[in-house]
């Protein structure tokens, strides 16, 4: 374990983009792209299909040539480096594990292309690898011998045991089951742990990029949307794409009916006013906004009694569906319909067409500028 | 769960009863089952059987056949010729297959155009289109003496040179088709895995592509062997004497010697090399990958 801990100490390295434009005939499929990954981050590329993240991912390999913009790579420009000189690993979707290699020279691949390492000392190196993926019983067999989770394994001890000082992931989980990638989720963040390096991972899979990343990168339309911790992001979204994509919301088109400091009053279709906090959206009086309520923000109550700091609507329930662990429902308030989701003891008493009272705190209400409405995009990339 | 649901369903489904499920495929598949055991599996079974059964039951054709120098002679001619052949073709069709898989749309059907013309072209027409470039007269003699080069004639036709130029040319087309299929069934995103992870070019080329392309070569190289072995225009118009293959000998001594019971025999020897070839074949790599079949 003493060159996996050396590696740990190594880290990875810092990936910088610069202004990174990519475009296929007249569409932009990545459209001056700016992003600071810090050393031995683990940082994921989120967004639906065709937003740009695995052009993105081919750049920083070297598969692709950006039409305009630089790549750095520890503050050296790696744009005009074949992908076979950047000393990058890289874990692919399908694996593509060489088939007619056994899972020992698939691992020891990298080895042989990139380093002049003794038979023995690549022996050696190989077989950590494969201890670290707790694959060391299946060095001698093919791919083709092994289950999926087995192969993904597999495709990360390949790319990590020339110790890149950063690993590319395309979806990597995108092919096993609910399980399976639960437990490679926290597989690859202890390998990750383990060896320190710069990670960028791409997928569409909100849960994923959430509970595994340092930062999350969310792309929409060829562009970054907004980076972030998984937290800020969820909680303070720069912008009603963001908002949309992760996680329920409610977003309610809204009237800025009063400014003080940073307390807002807005107007929402129903006529009814509710307090909301100013985010980065610039607030004046009498302008449209949307205002973002998560559903699990939402408690009901049986009477509309008003407390300190918190609003109340009154609303009925239009939809109730069960979902295991939680009831969620769908109450119209005026014009507008919120998703509201309540403990299972809780909704097992509601029923279709009760009157109930929605309560929440006035400080988990964000304001969000109004235009680029969602639905262009929308959640398109939920799996 | 099942048990309840059944019985309502069934009339509306209408399963095919055992006794019926064979009845389609049978009906589907009757046609090309008489046109094959009429006019191949029955021509085939009869020259077996006369070569065996010519005056009573022997195997007097096949003892005459191997104890015969000539025939030993012209086997082992055949053999050699179409195995240099299927390796010139090989060498020949590999690159331009390769060059046909990473090329795309356009440039690609313009090569395809290119292979496949020849192809189309009789094989008569092409065995005689070779008498035309090498003959004494022929344009390569005339250009080469033209620019004062050689004084006389070279001589380029009837003998194994010219046999094998044109066969290679002949079954080039096959050849380079066959391996292109071969060849996109590669996935190729693991050459990108191999540049990634540090082979240049050429050396994602020699440990992936290249070993993962093999299959196809043995495949290739199995079928245009085959069809070199029954070759039989060309060595009869570009070889001499002793080029002569095996077809050649079959058809003398059913044509001209009028000896079909010892004809016969020959051509269950042909049978049984290339039969045997393809079993063997087919046991190491499975016959599927021909026909794009899967590879596992």
């Amino acid at each position: 374990m003493t060159e996996l801990a050396a590696a740990a100490m190594a880290n990875g390295a810092q990936l910088r983009l610069r202004q990174l434009t990519k475009a296929f005939g007249a569409t932009k499929a990545v459209d001056q792209i700016s992003l600071d990954v810090p050393a031995g981050a683990f940082v994921s590329l989120l967004g639906p299909s065709g937003s740009g993240k695995t052009t993105t991912l081919n750049l920083i390999a070297g598969f692709l040539t950006p039409d305009s913009g630089d790549i750095l790579l520890d503050e050296h420009s790696i744009a005009d480096v074949p992908p076979h000189k950047r000393n990058i690993g890289m874990v692919f979707q399908s694996y593509s594990l060489f088939p007619h290699m056994t899972v020992g020279e698939n691992v020891g691949f990298p080895l042989r292309m990139r380093t002049r390492l003794s038979r023995q000392d690549a022996r050696r190196r190989i077989d950590e690898m494969l201890a670290l993926v707790q694959l060391s019983h299946l060095g001698d067999r093919y791919p083709r011998q092994l289950s999926g989770g087995q192969q993904q394994r597999v495709a990360m001890a390949r790319a990590l045991v020339s110790h890149p000082r950063l690993l590319l992931m395309d979806e990597p989980l995108g092919a096993l089951d609910k399980k399976l990638r639960e437990q490679m989720q926290i597989e690859i963040k202890r390998i990750h742990r383990n060896v320190g390096t710069t990670v960028i991972y791409v997928t569409h899979d909100q849960t994923e990029a959430l509970t595994m990343s340092d930062l999350v990168v969310v792309m929409h339309q060829a562009r970054v949307a907004q980076v972030g911790t998984p937290r800020a992001l969820y909680e303070a979204p720069a912008n009603l794409f963001v908002a949309d994509f992760l996680g329920d919301s409610n977003l309610l088109t809204a009237t800025i009916a009063q400014v003080r400091g940073d307390e807002l009053a807005v107007e929402i279709g129903s006529g009814e006013r509710i307090h909301a906090t100013r985010s980065a959206a610039a607030a004046s009086q009498g302008s449209d906004a949307v205002v973002l309520i998560r559903p699990e923000d939402i408690s009901v109550t049986a009477t509309g009694e008003r407390t300190d700091g918190r609003d109340v609507l009154a609303g009925t329930i239009r939809d109730i569906s069960y979902h295991g662990d939680t009831f969620k429902l769908d109450v119209a308030v005026g014009a507008d319909v919120l998703k509201v989701r309540v403990a299972r003891e809780r909704g097992a008493g509601m029923e279709r067409g009760d009157r109930v009272f929605l309560t929440w705190r006035s400080s988990a209400v964000r304001l969000l500028p109004a235009g680029d409405r969602p639905g262009d995009a929308g959640n398109q990339g939920e799996p | 769960m099942t048990a309840l649901v059944e019985p309502r369903a069934a009339p509306l489904l209408r399963p095919a009863r055992p006794s019926q499920a064979w009845l389609l495929p049978t009906m589907l598949l009757l046609p090309s089952l008489a046109w094959i055991t009429f006019f191949f599996l029955a021509p085939l079974i009869l020259m077996c059987w006369r070569s065996l059964a010519s005056e009573g039951f022997s195997l007097e054709t096949y003892s005459v056949l191997f104890t015969s120098p000539l025939f030993t002679k012209v086997m082992i001619t055949t053999v050699k010729t179409a195995g240099i052949a299927t390796v010139f073709a090989l060498l020949l069709a590999y690159p331009l297959a390769y060059v046909l898989t990473i090329s795309g749309g356009k440039m690609r059907a313009l090569i395809l155009v290119f292979v496949l013309i020849p192809y189309w072209v009789d094989i008569i027409v092409r065995s005689f289109s070779w008498l035309i470039l090498l003959g004494d007269n022929g344009m390569v003699n005339k250009a080469l003496m033209g620019l004062g080069i050689i004084g006389m004639p070279l001589q380029l036709l009837y003998n194994p040179f010219s046999v094998l130029l044109a066969m290679v040319q002949i079954l080039l087309p096959l050849t380079t088709v066959t391996l292109f299929g071969a060849m996109l069934r590669i996935d190729r995103t693991l050459i990108t895995a191999a540049k990634i992870h540090g082979a240049s070019g050429w050396q994602a080329f020699r440990t992936v592509f290249f070993p993962l392309s093999l299959p196809g070569v043995y495949g290739a190289g199995l079928l245009v062997f085959v069809l070199a072995l029954g070759f039989y225009v060309t060595p009869a118009l570009l070889g001499s004497p002793r080029e002569t293959m095996i077809a050649q000998t079959i058809m003398v001594e059913a044509s001209q010697l009028l000896d079909w019971p010892q004809a016969s025999a020959a051509g269950a020897v042909l049978l049984i090399i290339t039969t045997s070839i393809a079993a063997l074949y087919n046991r190491y790599f499975s016959l599927d990958r021909l026909w794009g079949g899967s590879d596992n």
